[in-house]
């Protein structure tokens, strides 16, 4: 069920990219935070189409790992996979892949694997014959047994040798899988890999990704579906009309939001006491009482965290729970789109 | 009244494919949410409740109407919304609503009017009478629901609803399938792969493996608390680990949490009191909860189960 473990790459293995927001009605993201020595590197990138600009000065970097790509539709994701797998020509700045220009540099293909949205697979090829053709187009010594062992990892062997035109949405999505991970490329470049797929499907999907994630592998995936994300990504890229509006983990994403209070729910043996315990704090500036539940309001996340155990004791209160109430991706993903 | 009533409903297919095994299963009106993999025989029991497909044995009714004899008055008080994209793309949507309404019996005037009504319940002012080539995603997938909805049915087939939309799409989409279910009472049927999406729609859930039904039950108890408390605290989670196995009780690690088992109520108070005596921030602490997918997780016996090690919580040696 793995892959072989890639060659280690002879830079000693950066750290986690911090988490950054871009400053609302401000410029980009600030390119000091891109680390040139990563797998993947933009470098104040710009696209446009005529007078259309769908990228519009964006730098980032990734290490290995799963990294989520988010933005409402049409707001520049495709066209960032495509600046990637260097299908497209950035208007200004440089795409980096494995430290190469990705544009009219062949070589990068040894280092990708790309799997498109649009389901560009012929019907009338075997699964095995599709993944095949990718093998050989990679040059690899034995076809094969790469083909075979692809085919494998995707757990498609049962029907490898059916035309893809008899599969179901599930599984042309893994039979293209297959095929783009066939060199074990270092980086995968999906978008929107979940689609058509049932729960188990997902399930395993996902499983797929953290083992390869596991092996040190960069990936980049986009999706809609945002607990998917949540649940799969170690951080995310949001995009929202063409800027890069956030990089990084999402809950520090949020934290780094301090125009916005923070909510925790809260559960506990005597909410009013409670409450009124948590407004003699001066981290807490609301707490309210409805429905048998307890919001808090507070100005400041640690300013809460670090208080809550002890109040709640002093207080003589039983907590059943404490959770922020608007950390989930969802919100996030939610503030960072409605901001401009 | 039940809404739909199958007995032993089975369906094979000539060549040997049995899509429905013998499917008994009750329905009560709601908004429904109906999973199972691929394959697993939804569309085949969409086909048989329309009528529009014969089973081979066992029976099935919709509003008590025997969908052997009584197909036309059923697809009469069912409205169906398609998964793929099916809408001409030079008519207006407009045109396309109220061609349809005709073809449901609707008079010429009534179709004009309950079409104006329909199209503005989804959200669809004056691009309503621009060609559909020109629509987002979203917008197609609204004027699928209002042709769905046009002749007034007391039953509502959605196939993946927000197939292709984003977020505030997705968002948007699933608040008109609450509204429509219950502001205007009309049974709703929900086919989707995307559990989180059932789970914030639907009061119901039928969950079929193989032709069979694997579970029907209301949807909280899908998603009831389980006896594991999840804590997560800033920069001190295996200190507070230590410190409980050392106070007795059963731990482990999941990411970022330590997972507490609760025998009884005892575990709250040392959790917080620990929390105090270690002075680190606590993020959260709730019980966790159980998932939709748990009912995909336990594989039936044949199909693999594939653990990943990131899943299974680590013991702590005490």
């Amino acid at each position: 069920m793995t892959l072989p473990t890639p060659p280690t790459p002879s830079t000693p293995p950066p750290a986690a990219t911090p988490a950054t927001v871009a400053p609302a009605h401000a410029g980009a993201i600030d390119p000091a935070v891109v680390d040139p020595r990563l797998p993947i590197v933009l470098d104040r990138v710009s696209r446009w189409y005529g007078n259309v600009v769908a990228i519009n000065d964006v730098s980032f970097s990734l290490g290995a790992g799963i990294t989520g790509l988010l933005g409402p539709n049409g707001a520049g994701k495709s066209t960032l996979l495509h600046l990637l797998a260097g299908l497209l020509r950035p208007s200004s700045g440089r795409v980096l892949i494995a430290g190469r220009p990705a544009w009219r540099e062949p070589s990068i293909y040894r280092e990708i694997g790309l799997v498109p949205e649009r389901e560009a697979v012929h019907s009338f090829l075997t699964g095995r014959q599709f993944v095949d053709f990718a093998a050989r187009l990679q040059g690899l010594p034995d076809p094969e047994a790469a083909t075979a062992r692809a085919i494998d990892v995707v757990d498609l062997a049962a029907a490898a040798d059916r035309a893809v035109g008899t599969y179901s949405k599930g599984m042309r999505q893994r039979v293209k899988i297959a095929a783009a991970l066939v060199h074990e490329p270092p980086i995968l470049l999906l978008d929107e890999p979940f689609n058509g797929m049932d729960p188990r499907q997902r399930l395993h999907m996902m499983d797929l990704l953290r083992s390869m994630a596991a092996d040190g592998r960069t990936i980049l995936f986009s999706s809609h579906i945002l607990e998917e994300v949540e649940r799969l990504a170690d951080g995310i890229l949001v995009i929202h009309a063409g800027r890069l509006a956030a990089a990084g983990d999402y809950r520090e994403i949020r934290r780094l939001m301090t125009d916005r209070p923070h909510t925790f729910r809260v559960r506990s043996s005597d909410d009013r006491r409670l409450a009124s315990a948590f407004l003699s704090e001066p981290a807490v500036f609301g707490a309210e009482l409805r429905d048998d539940r307890l919001t808090v309001r507070v100005s400041e996340f640690s300013g809460f965290t670090r208080i809550v155990a002890r109040v709640a004791r002093d207080a003589d209160v039983r907590l059943f729970e404490v959770a922020p109430t608007d950390d989930s991706l969802e919100s996030v993903f939610e503030y960072l789109v409605s901001r401009r | 009244m039940s809404l739909i009533a199958t007995d032993g409903l089975t369906k094979r297919y000539p060549g040997g494919v049995t899509a429905l095994d013998g499917l008994t299963v009750e329905i009560e009106p709601g908004i429904v949410g109906l999973v199972g993999s691929n394959g697993a025989g939804k569309s085949t029991l969409l086909k048989i409740l329309l009528g529009l497909l014969d089973s081979t044995s066992g029976s099935a009714t919709v509003f008590d109407k025997d969908v052997r004899t009584h197909g036309i008055e059923i697809r009469e008080l069912v409205g169906y919304m398609p998964e793929h994209d099916c809408l001409p793309p030079d008519m207006s949507a407009t045109d396309v609503v109220s061609h349809l309404a005709l073809i449901s019996g609707l008079p010429r005037t009534a179709a004009r009017e309950r079409t104006a009504e329909v199209l503005r319940h989804v959200g669809l002012y004056e691009e309503r009478y621009r060609a559909i080539g020109g629509y987002s995603t979203g917008m197609k997938q609204r004027v699928k629901l209002a042709q769905a909805l046009v002749h007034d049915p007391r039953l509502l087939l959605l196939d993946e609803p927000t197939n292709g939309l984003d977020p505030a799409g997705r968002d948007e989409m699933l608040e008109l399938i609450r509204r429509t279910g219950h502001e205007f009472g009309i049974a709703v049927i929900v086919a989707s792969h995307l559990l989180g999406e059932i789970e914030r729609v639907c009061d119901h859930l039928v969950a079929i493996e193989g032709g069979r039904l694997l579970r029907s039950a209301p949807l909280g108890s899908f998603t009831e608390r389980t006896g594991t408390l999840a804590v997560e605290v800033e920069d001190g989670r295996d200190a507070l680990a230590a410190r409980l196995v050392a106070r007795g009780l059963r731990v482990a690690i999941d990411g970022s949490a330590v997972l507490v088992d609760l025998v009884d109520e005892a575990p709250f108070d040392i959790v917080r009191d620990l929390v105090v005596e270690l002075d680190v921030p606590l993020v959260r602490m709730e019980q966790r909860r159980h998932r939709l997918e748990d009912l995909f997780r336990d594989a039936p016996a044949g199909v693999p189960v594939v653990v990943n090690p990131a899943d299974a919580p680590e013991e702590v040696a005490p």
